[in-house]
């Protein structure tokens, strides 16, 4: 259909310059001046016809003839006479225009004919025109049709081409992103790949930074540990030697009472009478080995079993703890007293 | 002459004065070790435990001594000749008994001696006999000096205790008042009932027992001579007749009576019968014990709610509050020294048996038990006997008087309790 448009568009005529309209044109005219002097009347009950001439004269309806009006009549005599002298002069008025219009009406008819002749004529002319036109357009348009299809089969080959051509330049451009996609993959597992080891690497470094770092803490603190134990190592010595000197210097009998106090205390089994009022003094003699030489109650504490709760007690170390420096022994425990007074009862 | 005195007492005193003094506060916390060496016999022995073994078993008894086990000993001596004082002091022993027990006639004779190891010295020597049939008293005997030779307090290894033991065949319940040696053996019964006893008490010459029996259907108040059996009913008054208490001079009781309302604490002369009313107060006063004076004497009252323990100083002083430490302190028991009050103590919803020192007025829990009733201390103050639970049956436990060991008596038949330890009868 729109081929077809084309196709009228393409004779590259506007509609009013084409032959047929032109015809039409023409034939409207030309009954239009027959139909102005004519009297004519057309039967409004004709079929129309089937051409497109015909319908032309419906469109262009011819103007209604004029209608002869009758005269009132004249006196009686003269109007007789000259009724009858009118009515000859009427007749022969009339039989001149009757013979007048027979005349024109002939020639009516004859241009009438001349016209229909020519106007056959013309029609078949325009026939043929037409007919040849219409072959002219047949070929024309078949010629076209077959253009068209040439033009689409191009059009259609072009198009399965386009469309091959597309398919082929999007499975290369599909395996092409594919092949991206697949070295951007690759680049970026071997982006993260070489990251993981970076990492891991600065991470190693950090670790290894870090235990660098503790160990050398570590090491300063066992240093520092070191330095302070050591420091403390020789306060205590320090210390132990001052005490010891100065057990030494001052008493160092101190020393010794009291791993002497220590050993009785183990040794005495305070009897079941004893009080906390009770007080026994013994004094004690020693040898230099630490062996007791003698003993003697010098205080009785009132309680026989007392009394000998402690000297059992006395007797019964082996040897009494004792300084090695003579001079001490002798100036403290060669002999000495030993008070037993309970301060804690079972 | 003066003078000489006075130059020897300068001479003596002034290296004296600068001499060493150390002072030993503390004694060792063990028991003492002892090695009680089987004596030697010669004659026919009565067939039963040997009486070295009984004196063992005593001194163990009391946790202030620890026997050597005589698998133990480098010789088995038994007399001092033949004691080598280098061995036992090897075997870190502090004293050694050894005796020699010769049959005579229907007799058994012991000679006995006790020697100080590190002293080497013999500290006492005897000579004891018994009936064939009275060994067991010759080993308390013996375990009695042992004890006071060491201790320098005598032993209570001979006295007796009294007990109520109950038992049931079927419904019936049978009470029995039974009288035995401290170590539970020959235990003799003295009275049966099937309706309770109570509160057996011993008179001073530990001849008699006054007790509560409930035989009449009501609780009296009874005396009963042990060596003839015979009873008197002393004390058989309206309502409570309970808590019978001998006077030191076994003239008269101190009993609980609720004859006038309420029960109150009176003193009954035994001889008239007589009552002298001691405790005037609306609460419960009773479970009277004299005091070591023998003037005043301690009881249970309520008077502040709960059970608490007071004493009076005389018949006519005012009551003093003995015991703060909890809302039940009941059956006050004093040594004979003065020195301790011994009580049931209610801590924690467990009974135990606890003491105060009456001169520091401080507490001590003594037992680890956790159902303890009726404390008896011995009469040396050294030992103390109550009744717990053991199993579901009473049994009595001694220990020593400051919580150190625990010895259980043997277990008898059924429950066992209410025990009174006898005094020393010399």
């Amino acid at each position: 259909m729109r081929g077809h448009e084309r196709d009228v568009i393409s004779t590259g005529q506007p509609p009013w310059k084409s032959p047929v309209a032109l015809s039409i044109l023409m034939h409207g005219l030309v009954l239009g001046v027959a139909l102005a002097g004519w009297s004519w009347s057309v039967p409004k009950d004709d079929p129309q016809p089937p051409s497109i001439s015909a319908r032309l004269v419906t469109q262009n309806e011819p103007e209604p003839s004029p209608v002869t009006e009758p005269v009132d009549q004249p006196d009686r005599d003269e109007e007789r006479r000259q009724e009858e002298q009118e009515k000859q002069r009427q007749e022969e008025a009339e039989r001149r225009k009757a013979e007048e219009e027979e005349r024109a009406r002939q020639e009516a008819r004859r241009i009438q004919q001349e016209k229909e002749r020519e106007q056959e004529r013309q029609r078949q002319e325009e026939e043929a025109q037409r007919k040849r036109e219409q072959q002219r357009k047949a070929e024309e348009e078949a010629a076209r049709q077959k253009a068209e299809a040439e033009a689409k089969e191009r059009e259609r080959q072009k198009a399965e081409e386009e469309k091959r051509r597309q398919e082929e330049a999007a499975r290369k451009a599909a395996e092409e992103k594919r092949r991206a996609e697949e070295q951007r993959k690759q680049e970026e597992a071997e982006r993260k790949a070489r990251e993981e080891r970076e990492r891991l690497e600065a991470e190693r470094k950090r670790k290894e930074r870090e235990r660098r770092l503790q160990e050398q803490q570590l090491e300063a603190l066992a240093d520092e540990a070191q330095q302070q134990r050591e420091a403390d190592e020789r306060k205590r010595r320090e210390a132990a030697a001052a005490k010891a000197r100065e057990a030494q210097m001052l008493s160092e009998s101190q020393k010794y009472q009291a791993l002497i106090r220590e050993r009785l205390s183990q040794a005495w089994y305070p009897p079941s009478s004893a009080t906390e009022e009770m007080t026994a003094r013994l004094q004690i003699t020693l040898l230099p080995t630490g062996e007791l030489a003698s003993v003697k109650l010098v205080s009785s504490s009132g309680n026989t079993a007392f009394d000998n709760s402690a000297l059992g007690a006395v007797k019964s170390l082996n040897r009494y703890p004792i300084p090695d420096d003579r001079d001490t022994f002798e100036s403290y425990f060669r002999q000495f007293t030993i008070e037993f007074n309970p301060r804690r009862l079972r | 002459m003066t003078w000489v005195l006075a130059i020897a007492v300068m001479i003596g005193s002034s290296p004296a004065s600068a001499e060493l003094l150390i002072r030993i506060t503390e004694g060792a916390d063990s028991a003492i070790p002892v090695a009680v060496v089987p004596f030697s016999e010669s004659g026919a022995m009565p067939s039963g435990d040997k009486i070295s073994s009984i004196v063992q078993d005593d001194l163990t008894m009391t946790g202030e001594f620890r026997p050597l086990p005589a698998e133990k000993m480098l010789s088995l001596p038994a007399k001092g000749d033949d004691v080598y004082f280098r061995d036992w002091r090897m075997l870190g022993q502090r004293y050694v008994l050894v005796g020699q027990l010769t049959r005579k006639g229907d007799k058994v004779e012991a000679r006995y001696e006790l020697f100080d190891v590190n002293r080497e010295q013999r500290i006492m020597g005897a000579t004891a006999s018994s009936s064939v049939n009275s060994t067991r008293t010759l080993a308390h005997h013996i375990s009695d000096r042992v004890y006071e030779a060491i201790t320098g307090v005598p032993g209570a290894f001979s006295t007796k205790l009294a007990y109520v033991t109950l038992e049931r065949s079927g419904d019936e319940p049978l009470y029995r008042l039974q009288v035995s040696d401290v170590d539970g053996k020959r235990a003799r019964v003295r009275l049966e009932s099937d309706e309770p006893i109570l509160s057996p008490a011993w008179s001073p010459d530990a001849r008699k027992l006054a007790y509560v029996s409930f035989e009449t259907g009501k609780p009296a108040i009874y005396i009963h001579e042990l060596s003839t059996g015979n009873r008197t009913r002393v004390a058989d008054y309206r309502g409570l007749n309970s808590a019978p208490a001998w006077s030191e001079d076994g003239r008269s009781l101190l009993v609980t009576l609720s004859k006038d309302g309420n029960a109150e604490i009176y003193k009954l002369d035994i001889e008239s019968g007589s009552l002298k009313r001691l405790t005037n107060h609306w609460a419960i006063d009773t479970e009277p014990t004299w005091d070591h004076t023998g003037d005043g004497f301690y009881f249970t009252s309520d008077r502040s709610g709960g059970p608490q323990i007071y004493h009076k100083a005389s018949e006519e002083a005012e009551p003093r509050r003995i015991t703060f430490g909890s809302r039940y302190n009941a059956r006050p028991r004093p040594d004979n020294d003065g020195k301790y009050v011994y009580y049931v103590h209610q801590r924690d919803k467990s009974f135990h048996i606890a003491r105060t020192n009456l001169k520091t007025e401080e507490e001590t829990v003594l037992t680890r038990t956790d159902s303890d009733e009726s404390p008896s201390v011995a009469p040396n103050g050294r030992m103390l006997i109550y009744a717990t639970k053991q199993g579901g049956n009473s049994v009595l436990t001694v220990i020593a008087a400051d919580g150190g060991a625990a010895y259980s008596l043997p277990a008898s038949k059924g429950d066992v309790r209410e025990p009174a330890w006898s005094p020393i009868v010399r």
